[in-house]
């Protein structure tokens, strides 16, 4: 079953982040999505997230798809302009890959290439619009394709906004659908109580919500979060279990399990797990989900 | 100096066209020598404004007024004690000066009456061209005082490429290809040594790849 069929249908969808490599050695990562292909629906393949020079979301989606695996490849306004965005789409559609999410993208001062230009020629707004532009078999020029591409578009939302952020990002979210998004992922959250203003105005039982689920590794990773990232709150009683654990790890596996079996039974359209770097854990998280 | 150029007044009049109360607002500085937005060009864009309302037959009130300049806070003083006769600005300074005027005048919306264009030089009456982009790094020390960051078209730093013919750009037969000028140059200086170095991959983070930019100078700061 596709990752468009499943949403369709209304089932739980499972995504997982997985990195394509800085280098050239993609062992690893095919090594990782393949120890839960299957239980698995699609690998989100992220395009250089924090602005860090790697191999592109392009690129790796190719080589997990020629796998077997399903991938939604992310797309940014960063690094491209009009002409590279349009044709990295088209090329991915032929390559097979048929689930795409667009982004902004970081911006490259924070990255590992600060000296670098950002593009952004266009807008996350225009580039989904370009999305639903190629889709209708022209370009951004008006000038007929050979054949058309046809996706499941997805993007971002950050429910953990409150008031007038929280009223902007809405807007937002809803242009997005006019413009043929399907399904939203999330930044990181650790419990439904932490966008409970979101919850209020969207009904994640029909608009397609897919919360991040990102696996803790440590108690110093989620105090920095709570220090440092606007609208990612880890609450403290989860702080407070890893910290008594005998065996932390194996503690924050147990954790990002029962917060996916929380989403599911809250209704929410799937998750996206984020692993960052303990791709190796995903049999264990999922496991039975 | 930064080089502006007139909007279309049919662009203007859809800004301002349901307020009663206009001030337009002319600068002395870069947009008079350029011809936009000084003296002259308020009070040409003023009385056009005033012959439109009156065919349309709206009551608009339109006062002028030019400031030394609308990017320092001293001279846009000058309009505090009169600001709140008006319900909107028309600024003809450059973006500069209108989101400074904005930023002073909290509740008094403020329209831009001009398109700034560039950082650029006259180079005979009614013609002005652009010869920097504030790119933070000046390198025309090693390329013979022309820059081939604002006048390239490809902002290339070891060029020329493929597509300069005859001294001339691809883009355009009539623009000078940047880098056939900075070889003429340092060929006339005897430097064509410098042209043989390799320029190493501009750092753009002093250019807008680092965000909205600042210079703080503690010397000169109070």
């Amino acid at each position: 079953m596709t990752l468009k069929s499943k949403l369709e249908a209304g089932n739980f969808a499972i995504l997982a982040e997985i990195d394509p490599p800085k280098g050239v050695d993609v062992s690893m990562m095919i090594n990782n999505a393949m120890k839960v292909k299957g239980d698995v629906d699609a690998f989100i393949v992220p395009e250089m997230s924090s602005a860090v020079m790697r191999m592109s979301a392009l690129g790796g989606a190719m080589i997990l798809q020629s796998k077997g695996m399903e991938t939604v490849m992310q797309v940014c306004c960063r690094d491209r302009n009009q002409l590279a965005l349009q044709a990295d789409i088209l090329a991915a559609y032929s390559c097979g890959i048929k689930n795409i999410m667009a982004l902004t993208g970081d911006s490259p001062t924070i990255g590992d290439h600060s000296q670098a230009k950002g593009v952004y020629n266009i807008t996350l707004l225009e580039l989904i619009h370009t999305i639903k532009i190629l889709q209708t078999g022209r370009d951004m020029a008006g000038i007929e394709l050979t054949g058309k591409p046809e996706f499941l578009v997805g993007s971002t939302v950050n429910a953990g906004l409150k008031g007038n952020d929280l009223e902007v990002e809405l807007e937002e979210m809803n242009k997005k659908v006019e413009e043929g998004t399907k399904f939203f992922i999330t930044p990181p959250l650790f419990s439904i109580e932490s966008i409970e203003s979101f919850l209020n105005v969207v009904d994640h039982r029909k608009t397609k919500i897919i919360p991040t689920v990102l696996l803790l590794k440590s108690v110093g990773m989620a105090r920095y979060m709570n220090r440092n990232m606007n609208h990612i709150h880890v609450p403290e009683d989860m702080i407070m279990r890893i910290q008594k654990a005998a065996d932390k790890k194996a503690e924050c596996v147990l954790i990002a399990n029962q917060i996916i079996k929380n989403f599911k039974e809250e209704g929410f359209s799937g998750v996206n797990i984020s692993t960052i770097g303990w791709e190796d854990k995903l049999p264990e998280i999922i496991k039975g989900i | 100096m930064i080089i502006a150029d007139k909007k279309p007044i049919e662009e203007i009049i859809e800004a301002i066209k349901d307020y009663k109360k206009i001030l337009i607002l002319g600068c002395n500085e870069c947009v008079t020598v350029c011809e936009a937005g000084g003296k002259k060009e308020v009070e040409i864009l003023a009385s056009a404004l005033r012959m439109y309302f009156l065919n349309q037959s709206k009551d608009v009130k339109i006062d002028e007024k030019t400031l030394e300049r609308q990017c320092d806070h001293e001279y846009l003083e000058e309009i505090r004690n009169t600001v709140e006769n008006y319900d909107s600005i028309l600024s003809l300074a450059c973006g500069v000066g209108v989101q400074f005027t904005a930023e002073k005048y909290h509740s008094t919306p403020v329209f831009p009456g001009v398109n700034t264009c560039f950082l650029g030089a006259t180079e005979e009456r009614g013609v002005w061209v652009e010869r920097c982009q504030a790119c933070g790094k000046c390198i025309l020390a090693s390329t013979g005082g022309i820059c081939p960051v604002s006048r390239c078209a490809k902002r290339i730093l070891n060029g020329p490429c493929g597509g300069s013919s005859k001294g001339k750009c691809e883009i355009n037969k009539d623009l000078a290809c940047a880098w056939q000028l900075i070889i003429d140059r340092l060929k006339a200086l005897g430097k064509l040594d410098e042209y043989e170095k390799i320029t190493p991959i501009k750092d753009w983070s002093t250019d807008r790849a680092g965000g909205p930019r600042k210079v703080i100078r503690e010397d000169v700061k109070q």
